[in-house]
Formats: structure tokens, sequence, C-alpha cells
């Protein structure tokens, strides 16, 4: 506590790329930071692309250096498995409940050997990895995960259901696996706090004209990233379902926006993305891009869009689209208003609109602060800062704020740590 | 019977990207030749032309240099530097009187564990079908 | 001194002990030159083995450290760490690399203990020539320099201004507020400008710790971060410069609008009633809407994208403010058809698309439209266009109005050469990093914000400066020392020939000339280590601590063997 009686530390709900800069920056000024993620890895959304627009970095590359910082962090408490239960009080004093989920594996001991995966009994869908390739119950989300040390899932680990399996303790040679460690309520004292949860991708199957779910080969943009990565299920191999490279796609933007009612602002950008990562694939593949508006605002995105043009992808705008199944493909049919036309596509790939988390609504009702008519948490003053809540002490950074590229994200999650040292003044 | 031959082949790795690709390679379990000695550098931009001429005057068979992709430089640019410094370089190389094949420039980044191992892989056949360096001189420039 | 050098090879289970005969690399490291212990330990990371060897560096009296062991990304921190506490200097510490570029990459035991015993070595061979570097403190001061009295200007000095921090705002113009202040209303919420500028300037003026330069203009940023000497000129007044030191500067100039007599088609400068967006905002903030001839407008056409084609990107804002346009328009004249020419609708964020519904449904047209010409036919005026089907149209109008597109201030280029800073796309302030780096430059301590640094919104305008104060707040701390880069690289006097190479390929500007010696310098505390000058001297001057020519060479001479 300092001396006007309030705490100076912080706490952080949310280890995407804004909860890291806003960690990392809040340490640099030596405040001490509560870290609450809720997965067991850092990194949040951006760790699952391979590249970012709009000059094709690497996207690994450019956030694994801040996750190490982050690790290494004196400053910086980092509680994964993690969620914000309770939280009393007022800016400078607040008195935040946090439930710590059992990981099962000690995180000083384990070395991050992998050792306990291969015998592991149980297989599953790898959520990280969207379904496309399976893990065990014991796992990682994927190679180079940071911290990198598994948890134990034990919705699916027969052990918690029961079964006397100690395979994966067996294997280990540093004593890391715990089956006795417990789940643990913490309480932690801090003066402010930022939330910054993130988003969610709408669900493609609410739009059954595009053929999510129903047809082979449509995919959402988060599985096609997986698709690509070279960390990912198919090490950066783009195949269809049997195996072949696509010789055709289709990239649909705008899915979902109808229904949520706003635009998601990166859509157009990240489809012209993939119109990067297929052709540098498969040079010979033929991509259509089907959209109602480009949407491409800022000094350098424009630049990327002439250069995807000059690939010779097709940009047709449309008013009216559906994917059917034809043959061995798809028939991506389609009215831009003039008139009516049909393109054969071995793959599609859906850009889909972004949308608050499942769990938002809890976070804004644990903070005490409100949500806005699309889900996401509120800024309290839409024409000036949009990182200030209506609660004083209590930050938003983020897509949890509403959709934005990763540039306007830590912008936010910097003026949030910006208003949270000004705090003290 | 002659031994088979085991190539010597110096690596530079930028520390931000083709150090951690190259240890993701082995958090991986991926099979690396044991053949390739890595020496880290902050960037790809520090190698010089002295440290390539030393290693190849030294009796290395082959030297790798690997930085970030050309854009993702830690230090903005400096992998720039290293792709104009390269053609120099192999002219240097072939000045020694060895093949230029010889010295090999990638850009491999963190989370490419599986190319550096291609890398790797295939420079180590490339250099083994090329033979052992007849230079081998106790001397630094 | 004796050299002592302490060689620890960690087990780290079976990951190494498994895959690697530790005994016989010992063995081969333990009779070298300058070894003075060499032992295996189970896990050095772990507390136990952190305090393992900082026993053994006390009860040998050691100088040097080399660990084999994990990937130097892992675990170097810790183990400097260990050599801090054991009171050696952090620096003379090597890590060599024997797991995850080592052992895990080969099944053949041998190989893998072959290679041990090369990495072991070299790192052996190379912290013999490691020397001691001490960390750098420099005095830093507080202060800011905040170019530019806009929206993003104010709203960087109110967040940054304490009494232990004193900012300096220069504004060119006489009077804050810069370009909103034309504005009546703001997009989407159509709420008065004056709500958002009007208090923050009261503020700035009442704030003690702000000092306002108005009709003033930066004549020279010279220094680095912490420590800028600053000079400004009074336009208005005779050999008025006024000088200043500060520790970080925010350039928030905004942006100017493209002069669409470039677009000579759009017949702006040649047809009367032909308005640039700005006019027509301060034809709307008096408070009357009319024609040249006294009249108001029955039917009005808004252009977007004026010079979005020249420029090459997308200004982002045209479209909202074309809509709020509309709103003004319905508002002060209620019958007035409003028809808007765009090729594609950019309303991006939560907060637009609603405004474009609810402004869509008060009878405003949207024409998607290619090949827009204004022509006038008559004393009418006419908007010849191509429709999205193609056909071949026109639309006679009262007035039009044209959104140009955004573009960097006329001093932009003059303020980037003053601050070091580069420019990037459009011609804006180049930020450090596109997306973890928008508000920092490649110039420690400068910071850009706002439209200056590309096309935006107020909205985010306004997070840009907060963050850029976040960051200010962070790293220039009243009282607190800071801690520049440690490996930085160095010029020796007597080598370097003065051919200023090093000057070109430096990213940060760390490197200056000394006219009078006529040799290069580096500032180590710009320096970031990055080792292209060394790599670039053609005379050897320049050296980059802890990798210098004859530690890397230890590590060749090992790697050949």
């Amino acid at each position: 506590m300092n001396e006007k009686g309030s705490y100076s530390d912080v706490l952080v709900i949310g280890a995407g790329i804004a909860g890291i800069e806003a960690s990392l920056l809040l340490s640099n000024s030596d405040r001490k930071v509560h870290l609450i993620e809720k997965t067991s890895y850092t990194g949040g959304t951006v760790i699952k692309f391979e590249e970012v627009f709009s000059n094709m970095e690497c996207s690994t590359c450019m956030v694994a250096p801040r996750q190490q910082e982050l690790l290494q962090d004196k400053n910086i408490n980092l509680l994964t498995l993690a969620e914000v239960e309770d939280v009393k009080g007022s800016s400078g004093n607040f008195t935040v409940k946090v439930h710590k989920k059992a990981r099962y594996v000690d995180m000083q001991n384990c070395i991050g050997c992998d050792a306990c995966f291969e015998p592991c009994p149980v297989s599953l869908k790898n959520e990280f990895e969207e379904g496309l390739s399976e893990r065990k119950a014991i796992y990682v989300p994927c190679a180079g995960a940071l911290p990198n040390v598994p948890m134990i899932d034990t919705e699916h680990c027969i052990r918690f259901k029961g079964k006397d399996c100690k395979a994966c303790q067996e294997a280990c040679m540093f004593e890391a696996i715990d089956f006795n460690q417990k789940d643990e309520q913490i309480e932690l004292k801090v003066g402010a706090i930022i939330a910054a949860t993130g988003f969610d991708a709408f669900d493609s199957k609410k739009v059954p004209k595009y053929g999510y779910g129903k047809i082979d080969d449509v995919y959402t943009a988060f599985e096609f990233e997986r698709l690509y990565a070279s960390n990912g299920p198919t090490e950066g191999n783009i195949t269809l379902k049997d195996g072949k490279a696509p010789k055709s796609a289709a990239i649909i933007h705008c899915v979902g926006r109808d229904q949520k009612g706003y635009c998601s602002s990166v859509c157009c950008m990240y489809s012209l993305k993939f119109n990067h990562y297929l052709k540098s694939k498969i040079p010979e593949i033929k991509i259509s891009e089907f959209y109602t508006d480009l949407c491409i605002p800022g000094k350098s995105h424009q630049k990327f869009y002439e250069k995807m043009k000059e690939t010779g992808v097709n940009l047709v705008r449309v008013k009216e689209l559906e994917v059917e199944k034809q043959g061995n493909g798809m028939a991506v049919k389609y009215n831009n208003g003039n008139k009516k036309d049909s393109i054969q596509v071995d793959m599609v790939i859906l850009a889909s609109s972004i949308e608050p988390r499942d769990d938002t609504s809890k976070i804004a009702k644990v903070l005490g602060i409100s949500l806005d008519e699309y889900g996401f948490l509120k800024e309290e003053h839409p024409d000036v800062s949009s990182v200030t809540t209506s609660k004083p002490g209590v930050f938003i950074a983020g897509c949890v704020q509403g959709p934005k590229n990763i540039q306007n994200s830590v912008s936010q999650a910097n003026a949030a740590v910006g208003k949270v040292l000004s705090l003290s003044k | 019977m002659a031994k088979e031959f085991e190539p010597r082949i110096v690596g530079f790795l930028c520390n931000w990207c083709s150090y951690a690709g190259a240890d993701l390679a082995g958090t991986s379990k991926l099979k690396v030749p044991s053949s390739l000695t890595p020496i880290r550098v902050m960037c790809s931009s520090r190698v010089d032309p002295v440290l390539v001429t030393t290693a190849f005057l030294r009796g290395a068979d082959g030297v790798l240099v690997a930085g970030c992709h050309p854009g993702d430089c830690h230090y903005d640019d400096g992998n720039y530097y290293t792709r104009r410094r390269f053609a120099v370089l192999k002219k240097v190389v072939e000045g020694l009187g060895l093949e230029s094949d010889r010295l090999r420039l990638s850009w491999v980044s963190a989370s490419e564990g599986q190319r550096f191992a291609e890398v790797v892989n295939e420079f180590n056949e490339k250099i083994k079908k090329i033979g052992p360096n007849p230079l081998n001189v106790k001397t630094s420039l | 001194m004796e050299r002592k050098i302490g060689v620890y090879v960690c087990e780290c289970g079976p990951n190494i002990a498994e895959k690697v005969d530790i005994d016989k690399v010992l063995n081969a490291v333990s009779s070298l030159e300058g070894v003075a212990v060499a032992e295996k330990y189970k896990l050095l990371c772990s507390v136990d083995g952190k305090k393992f060897l900082e026993d053994e560096i006390k009860k040998h009296g050691l100088t040097h450290l080399v660990v084999s062991a994990c990937s130097p990304k892992q675990h170097e921190q810790t183990f400097m760490e260990v050599c801090e506490n054991a009171g050696i200097n952090p620096y003379l510490f090597q890590l060599a690399n024997i797991r995850e570029q080592c052992a895990w990459i080969t099944e053949d035991k041998d190989e893998a203990t072959e290679k041990a015993i090369r990495l072991t070595k070299a790192a052996i061979r190379r912290v013999r020539y490691h020397s001691s570097l001490e960390k750098k403190e420099i005095e830093c001061n507080p202060d800011v320099l905040v170019i530019g009295g806009g929206v993003a200007g104010i709203e960087a000095s109110l967040q940054l201004a304490s009494s232990d921090r004193k900012i300096y705002l220069v504004e060119k113009n006489s009077s804050l507020g810069g370009l909103i202040t034309n504005f009546e209303k703001t997009f989407p919420n159509m709420k008065p400008t004056s709500d958002i500028i009007k208090q923050k300037i009261q503020d700035i003026a009442e704030n003690e710790n702000i000092k306002v330069f108005t009709d003033a203009e930066v004549e020279e940023v010279i220094g680095f971060f912490g420590n800028f000497e600053v000079k400004i000129k009074k336009k208005t007044e005779e050999n008025n410069v006024v000088e200043f030191d500060v520790g970080a500067v925010v350039l928030a100039t905004g942006s100017a609008s493209f002069d669409p007599k470039k677009t000579p088609g759009y017949g702006y400068g040649k047809f009367d009633d032909v308005f640039t967006a700005l006019e027509f905002e301060k034809m709307n903030s008096s408070g009357k809407i009319s024609l040249k001839n006294g009249k108001a407008p029955k039917s009005v056409a808004i252009i977007h994208c004026v010079g979005r084609e020249e420029k090459g990107y997308c200004s982002e804002i045209c479209c909202m403010y074309s809509l709020k346009f509309a709103c003004y328009l319905k508002d002060k004249i209620p019958g007035v058809k409003v028809s808007h020419f765009y090729s594609d609708l950019c309303i991006p964020g939560k907060s637009c698309q609603k405004f474009y519904e609810k402004t869509t449904e008060k009878n405003v047209d949207f024409i998607r439209a290619t090949d827009v010409e204004v022509i006038k036919q008559g004393d009418k005026i006419n908007i010849k266009y191509k429709a999205e089907n193609n056909s071949k149209n026109s639309h006679p109008v009262d007035m039009v109005i044209l959104s140009p597109a955004i573009e960097p201030t006329s001093d932009t280029s003059r303020l980037a050469e003053i601050t070091s800073i580069s420019q990037s796309d459009g011609g804006f302030f180049a930020e450090e990093h596109e997306k973890l780096g928008p508000v920092s430059t490649s110039t420690d301590g400068v910071y850009i914000v706002g439209c200056a640094q590309g096309p935006k919104n107020i909205s985010e305008t306004i997070v840009q400066s907060e963050a850029a104060a976040g960051k200010i707040l962070s790293s220039l701390v009243p009282g607190r020392k800071i801690e520049p880069e440690v490996k930085t690289s160095q010029i020796s006097e007597s080598f370097c020939i003065g051919c200023k190479t090093c000057i070109s390929v430096c990213p940060y500007g760390a490197i200056t000339f000394d006219e009078t010696k006529k040799i290069s310098v580096v500032n180590e505390v710009i320096c970031r280590g990055c080792g292209s000058c060394t790599a670039a001297c053609p005379s050897g001057a320049a050296t980059l601590k802890h990798f210098t020519f004859n530690q890397l060479y230890q590590e060749i001479v090992e790697a050949v063997q």
C-alpha cells in the first residue's frame, strides 16, 4: 500500500496481446502485475496466426519475445487456468477473488520435455487446432506454447474419472506431475484493473447457406489459419479433407455481418492475407474473394491490397451468395445485382465477424461495468476515451471493447496503462 | 576403410528468429545433423566477411548464416544488410578457392522448427557431396 | 588475476543425461586451460541447483562460469543472476546449449556426446575472452515536449502533466484545439464537439504544469531519450527563441487535406458551390448552410474518396463524416435531398454501422459509382457517373461536397528530420512497429500520435495520446535513472578512418560523427547492440561488446574441430 492508502498492484485479466503489452508496460514502471489467464497458455488469439498483415510478419516471432519477457519478469505474477470470480472495493482499493484451477503439473519442476504425452491413453480433438488434430488428456495446446508446461484436462483424463491410471506420472523423470494439486482460491489486493479478454469468432453454422459444418472443405478463418501454421496440424501444408492440395479457393467476407450489425474491421485485410497464404504454398491456385464493401482503412493497407490484386485474385462484389456442394467440390452461387453466376471451387474459407466471448457478460458483472448493445464491454464516453469504463479504476483494452486490429488493441493496452499510472498522480 | 566424411558446419544464428527456430526444432525432437555447430549472434547483420573467411580458413566445410525473414528483423533492417552482404561473401569464398555453395544464407523464423531442420539436413547433404574443405590454416585475421 | 573457470553440466533429468555421456564431457574439459572445476548436477535451474552453483563459485573462488544445459533463451538470465548473487560479473558467464540444439536433435548418443564436448569447449574458450560489463545508469529529465495543440496534443498534455513533470505544448497556430474546433458535431453520436474539446482547452489553461506556446514552432531537438535540448521560435515576436530541456517528445501535429484542385474533374475551384469537407464544416458551424447565391440548397451531392487514388490509401473517416454531413443537412434543411457517391463503404467498428443505417433512413441515397465527374450545365451542377450496372448516369444537384483524403501536414518532413525519425507510407511519421509499437518510433523518447501517424478518428486519436502517455509515464519516471542496453557497440578512436559507413547502417541513429576528431562515436545510451556497424566497419574499429570478433572466433575454432 502506498502513502495514500491505495494499492499499487494492478490486475490484468487476459494474457492475449493486449494483456501482455499492458503487463510489460506496467512492470516497466515497477508496478507489480497479477496477470490472470483463463487458458493454460499466453498469447491469446494472435499466436494462432502464422503471419499478420500488412507486412506478413511472422506472428509467433513477433509475440514470442514478449511472452518470454513476460515469463521471466519478476514484477508479473502470471496465473494461468485462473478466472476472476469477485471484485469488491473501489479505485485504489480492490479486493479480487481469483479461482485458479489446478494444472496437476508442477511449473517449477517441469522442464517441458513432453515425455508425458505419449503414454497417455486418452485422445481427443485439440481445440487450439480448431479440431483439426488431436491431443491427449495431458497436453500443451501447440508446439512452442508458453509457458511450456502441460496441463491435465480433468474432463477427459480417465484418472479423474475414477480409473487408476498413472501413465503420465510414470513417464515423468522430474516428479513434475502431481495429482494431489488442488484448485486454489486466491485473494489479491490491487489498485486498478485492466480487462483484456479478447474475442470469439462468429459461429458460421448460424449462416447455413455457406455450408459450414455440412459441406466438406468449408473452413472458418481460424481453421484455415491453423492449416497454414508451420506449427499447426499439417505443418503448414494447405490440404483438403482428402489430403490433396486445392486447385481453387473462395474466400467469403462478411460472414455474420448481417446478424451482428457491424463491420468487424479486420476481415477484409485478413482475407487478403489468406490470398497471400494460398499463393505462397500453391502458386497455381485460382482464388476468388467475395465481398460487399472493401474495408481497408489505414496508410499501409491499400498497398497490400494492390499487391494482392497483382497475384491475380478474382475480386467479386456480391449482393447475395450461397455455397452448394457440386461434384467433388463446391459451387459458389452469387448475385452481383446485375447477373447471377457461379464459380466452382475446391475450398471455401469463411471470414467471420468478431463477437464478444461467452464470458464477457460474467466479466462485466464481476467488475461492475456494463455491456454495450452488442455484448462488448462498454466504454464510459464513446466519443472520448475508449479505455475508461463507468467504474473508476477499471479499464478495458483490445477486442473485449469492440472489434479492432492488433495495432489498435496494443494502443488501447498502452492507453489503459497510461490511465492506471496517472491514477496515482 | 576410410571413415565417411562428416562435415563441420558453422551456423551463425540470429538470437531473435533463427536461434529460436533451431531451439524449436529441438523441442519438437526433429532430427538435425550434429555437424552444425550453432554460434549465436544478436543479428545476422553481425556476420562480417572476416568471420566467414576465418571459419573457412580454419577448416569449416560449410557456413550457414540464418536470420529473420525480410521485414521481421528485430533491429529493423539488419537482415537487409545481411542479404546484400551475402553476395560479397560468396565472392570472398570463391576467392579462397572454395565452392561458393559452401556458404548458405537462410531465413528461419522462430516458429519454423521444421524448416530449420530441413535447411540443415539439405545443407549437410550438399556439403557431403562437395567434400571436405582443403584449407586448414591456423591463423586469425 | 588468475582465471578460474567453473564448468557445470546439467543432467536435466533424462533429457541430457540419457542422451549425452556427461562424464565423457567432463573428462574432455576438466584439464583445459583455466578450468578449475568440472562437475555435473541433476537440475541446475532448480532452487537447489542455483544454490549449488552459488556455493561452488564461492567455494572455489571462481572467476568465470560455464554451464552446459538448455538454451540461453531459457535460462541465460537465471544463471546470470546466480553469478551476480555469488559476486561474479554476470557477463563472465557462457551457457552452452547442449539440450535443444544437441541432445534433442539426435538419437545417436555418441554423436550427441561429441557435439556436447564441442559446444562446451567452445563456451570455455569464449568465456576466457569475456569482459566484465557494467549496467549503465543515466539521469533523465521527466518533462515532455508536445508538438501540436489539437485534440491529440491536448489529451497527451493533460494525461502527462503533474507536479513533477512539466509539459511544453507548442502550437503553430494562435489558438489550441486544432481541426476539430471547426466541427459542430462529431460522429457517430452526433454530440457537440465542444463537449469534447472546450473543457479540455480550459483545463490546459488552468494547469500550472503545462506551459503553452502558441504561434510557435519547434526549431531544434538535440539529444537522446531522457536528455533532449529543445529550441522553439515564436513566430510573432522578433528574435524570440525559447530553449528548454525535456526527456521525451510527442509529435501530435495532426493532418492536412488533399487539395481537390489536383483532381480537376470534381470542379473544385472552377464551379461555385463545390466545397471541401472542411469548408462545409465551417459553413455548418456558422449556423447557415447556403449556396453562393444565399439560398439553401435543395439537393446536395457528397463525393467520397476524393484523392484516394492519388494518395493510395483509404483515409478511414470520410465515409463516416460524410454521413455526419447528411445529418447536418437534414437537420438544418428538412426537405433537402442528399446523395452520396462512393466506391466502397468503410464503416469499421461497433459504432459505425448503426449510424449508417440510421442516417440512410432519412431519405439519403448511397450510390455506388465510378468515373465520377462534376460538370456544369448552364447554371446547374451535374454529377456524371457510371453506376453499378455500368450504365452512364447523371444527377443534377445544387451543391457538391468533396470528401478529400487525409494527408500529412506540410511540416512533417521538417519535423521528422529535427527529431531523427522517418516517414513511412503516405508520408506520415513512421511508427517503430506496425503492430507492437504504434506510438513509438525508432528514436527512443520520440512518440507519434493521432493523424500524424496515419488517418484515424477522434476516439482512436485519443487512445494513441493516452498510449504515448502510458509509455512515457512508465519509462520516464522522475528520479528514476534510465538503464540502457549493456551489450553495445564501441568505436576505437585510433582505428576509425572516418568513412561514416557505420552511421549509414545504424537503424537507430546511435552513431554520430565528431567533426573535430573526424571519427564516428557511438552513443551507448541509444545503441541497441545489433552489430550492423561492427560488420560494416572496413577498418575493424567498431566492436560489439560481448560479441567481439575474438569471442566469436573462439567458438569457430571449436566448431571446426
